[in-house]
């Protein structure tokens, strides 16, 4: 039976790896996320520089950001850096899953830091979008403080 | 803009506004309880005054201006760094800028190098960083 830990600054480990599910990129993500974000540009749902319809570039990025849950029970975090480049258009009907590794850890004015690196990929291996995130982690029973 | 156009360093790309409502705030996080994008408790629990916006949703909005500034040349070869720094607030209204800072040769084109930001109704940066894309 897998077990999900807590995610402490202390049981995060560098080098660690997580994995994500493979997704199935559908044109109803992209109508969603058009609506999230306000952007319904014509080539994510219809005919673009690529031939049929790409995906937001951005689409995937949360794959990637919630790595750590398929491994953690995550009490609350804050989202701090985040990197991207772009190598290949995301297209639906693609099968897409992220691949991540804890690269840093650290603490900074009395906050703790984890800093993730890692690359989305299509079904055939083929790296559609790289990068490198950096999360805050807000321990059990503490708050951020408001801004 | 059409790709055929000069671009120029400090040329400033067309700006956008953008309103994160709680209920676009939803459909791009998932409702879920005991999360501060879609539980107003539990934001308030952890120290904010009420939902954020996840920070991801302003990389979502520099990606917009980008696409619409460089096309193709973002989608494929597009980068961007983005750090963020004051939360975004279920409500706020944001805007979206861009200020070209460098164009550099790169593989028989040019990578042209933006300053992003964008800021909130106060005037507040809420996130700040690059993005490059590659025009041919």
């Amino acid at each position: 039976m897998t077990e999900f830990p807590k995610l402490t600054y202390d049981i995060l480990t560098i080098g660690e790896t997580f994995e994500s599910d493979e997704h199935l990129v559908t044109p109803e993500d992209v109508e969603t996320y058009a609506f999230a974000v306000e952007d319904h540009h014509a080539w994510f749902f219809g005919p673009s520089p690529f031939g049929g319809p790409v995906a937001h570039p951005t689409l995937m990025a949360n794959q990637a950001l919630h790595l750590r849950h398929g491994k953690y029970i995550v009490h609350a975090g804050l989202h701090a850096k985040m990197e991207f480049t772009f190598l290949q258009p995301i297209e639906p009907g693609m099968r897409v899953r992220s691949r991540g590794r804890v690269i840093d850890k650290y603490e900074r004015r009395g906050r703790q830091y984890m800093v993730t690196e890692y690359v989305t990929e299509d079904r055939a291996g083929t790296a559609l979008v790289r990068g490198q995130f950096t999360q805050m982690l807000i321990p059990e029973g503490t708050r951020h403080g408001d801004h | 803009m059409a790709i055929t156009e000069a671009i120029a360093v400090g040329q400033e790309l067309p700006v956008l506004e953008k309103e994160p409502s709680q209920r676009r705030i939803d459909a791009y996080s998932g409702v879920r309880p005991r999360s501060i994008h879609t539980d107003e408790d539990w934001a308030r629990q952890k120290g904010f005054r009420t939902t954020l916006a996840q920070g991801m949703m302003s990389t979502a909005y520099v990606s917009e201006m980008m696409t619409r500034f460089l096309g193709a040349g973002f989608v494929k070869g597009g980068t961007m760094s983005m750090t963020f720094v004051k939360p975004v607030y279920a409500g706020d209204r944001l805007t979206v800028r861009g200020v070209v800072k460098e164009l550099r040769p790169e593989s028989g084109g040019t990578r042209v190098v933006v300053a992003v930001w964008c800021q909130n109704q106060r005037g507040e940066k809420t996130a700040v960083g690059t993005a490059s894309g590659l025009r041919g």
